[in-house]
């Protein structure tokens, strides 16, 4: 679906942000692309709907040469959602701002009312639909923004840092959202250093430190690996940090919440 | 967003760098002086453009004086465009061989030359000033602080908005937005879209700003004292005094009729 070979990027007067990235995202992947702050990962999914072109190397999007296609016939299969939500909310209402998009893509006007109808009531935002969008909370119009490109139902939905911002329940039904929309045969991409985030629901990482690839494979065996997280500045998801703090204590427990319980309990009864 | 370029303060350690702020502005006010009250005409503005040329040399900002200039040709190519029309529209339309066809085209000329040489003295200003000496300067010379303060943190800001206005722009773009598509008036239509959020972010981050500026005791106490003083050193003196001569000079020049309009 994405395929990424050997991107070198580079902004004018800078270095190389990118240095011969190379991944590919198959149709209905749920991938996770993780890093420290200023590790490219923003410039990196730019390049899946032409935001940005590559200084060397290619960007397919549906088999299609990002350099040889408009942003705009590519956003249309590859939803990107910012990361700020007041960089993109403008009009006068919220059920206006969901329309944007679908009107840009020339949806037939009942057709736009059903699917704004939609996606509001999907996300709870049925309640604002006549509100303006700069009245909301931040966790609000992050669910805003994601609406207005939910709407057009795009193949491809990449997001940058969805998770900021909301509480665990708003969390817990985007995750919701998002394996709903990989079901339904999409592909998600999300952009993040919520770690949490990553290791409760998404399968699979790909982590990026300074403009290149450090690992991509199966998110727990990626953030089980001391080694790596500790290069790329990542912080281990608490489980896993428990866990190392256990068996360095010569406690071996299931890698669960209740096998960590269990074997707590066990020891304390075996006494010290 | 070019022509911003040539207001971003570039640190370097050249004497245009080093010279006093206010010494910098008696240069710029005589360049104004001289290229909007005592010439009128394409040939003096080009010599007065040329003559910004050293001093941004010396201070080593050339390249950002030239992208400057390039985000302001377009403008200045606006200026002619419409000045030229406008003179040509008062004579009736005469054929390009004719006297009063150069007669139209000369001033506008001019016209666009005035701006860009004006652009350039104020740029090489930017370049080579700290918006914190020019707020100090603008302070000693007896401006309020508030003022002076608003003022820098203009500046300061332009190089944020710059980098939002791109931001939305991506966000709106992908979100199928098309700047170039339709008619002239949908073409206009076509940027609110991103003006929109940057105008609103913009009020935010003002309030943000102040609230975070008070609960740091902004105007706590009406004599403010300041950790830097700037001063007007020998050189700085010798600089404005030569500006404000060359600047006399040439005037007295032109009011005896030695120098063309």
């Amino acid at each position: 679906m994405i395929e990424v070979q050997d991107l070198w990027f580079k902004y004018p007067e800078s270095d190389y942000v990118l240095k011969g990235i190379s991944l590919k995202v198959p149709r209905r992947g749920y991938v996770a692309i993780l890093g420290e702050n200023g590790a490219g990962k923003t410039t990196l999914v730019k390049h899946f709907n032409g935001l940005l072109k590559p200084t060397r190397g290619k960007v397919l999007v549906c088999g299609l040469d990002t350099r040889e296609h408009s942003v705009a016939s590519l956003a249309r299969r590859v939803g990107l959602v910012f990361q700020n939500p007041d960089h993109q909310l403008f009009a006068n209402t919220v059920y206006e701002e969901v329309a944007f998009a679908l009107k840009n893509f020339s949806f037939p006007e009942k057709e736009v009312k059903r699917r704004v109808e939609a996606i509001l009531a999907e996300l709870e935002l049925d309640r604002y639909r006549d509100r303006s969008p700069f009245l909301l909370s931040m966790g609000e119009r992050k669910r805003v923004a994601l609406a207005s490109v939910l709407c057009y139902e795009p193949d491809v939905l990449v997001l940058d840092e969805p998770t900021t911002g909301q509480d665990h329940k708003q969390k817990e039904k985007l995750a919701e959202i998002l394996q709903r929309l990989v079901d339904k045969g999409k592909t998600v991409v999300v952009v993040t250093h919520d770690v949490e985030f990553v290791a409760d629901h998404i399968p699979i990482s790909i982590i990026l430190s300074r403009g290149q690839i450090r690992g991509q494979g199966k998110t727990l065996e990626l953030l089980s690996n001391e080694d790596l997280l500790a290069e790329t500045f990542l912080f281990p998801p608490q489980l896993t940090a428990i866990l190392w703090k256990l068996s360095k204590l010569g406690l071996h427990p299931a890698p669960s919440m209740e096998g960590v319980v269990e074997a707590m309990l066990q020891a304390r009864r075996q006494g010290p | 967003m070019r022509v911003f370029e040539g207001l971003y303060y570039v640190k370097r350690n050249t004497a245009m760098h080093r010279l006093d702020p206010r010494a910098k502005l008696v240069y710029v006010l005589c360049i104004t002086i001289l290229s909007t009250a005592v010439f009128h005409t394409a040939l003096p503005m080009i010599l007065l453009f040329i003559s910004v040329i050293p001093l941004a040399v010396e201070g080593r900002v050339l390249r950002r004086l030239l992208s400057t200039l390039r985000g302001g040709a377009m403008l200045a190519a606006f200026i002619f465009i419409f000045n030229f029309i406008g003179r040509l529209w008062n004579i009736g339309f005469v054929s390009p061989s004719s006297p009063e066809f150069l007669e139209a085209l000369m001033p506008s000329l001019a016209m666009a030359l005035r701006f860009l040489t004006l652009i350039a003295a104020f740029s090489i200003f930017f370049l080579t000033t700290s918006p914190d000496d020019f707020a100090q300067a603008l302070v000693q010379m007896r401006l309020p602080y508030d003022y002076a303060l608003t003022f820098t943190m203009a500046m300061r800001f332009i190089p944020t908005l710059a980098r939002e206005a791109q931001i939305v722009a991506d966000a709106q773009k992908s979100r199928g937005l098309e700047l170039e598509k339709g008619g002239f008036m949908q073409r206009i239509r076509n940027y609110i879209p991103i003006l929109v959020p940057l105008i609103v972010s913009s009020f935010r981050r003002a309030e943000t700003i102040a609230d975070a500026m008070e609960s740091r005791a902004f105007g706590a106490s009406k004599r403010r004292s300041f950790l830097y003083m700037l001063k007007f050193k020998l050189s700085d003196a010798l600089f404005s005094i030569i500006c404000i001569a060359i600047t006399a000079a040439i005037i007295w020049l032109r009011l005896s009729s030695f120098l063309p309009p």
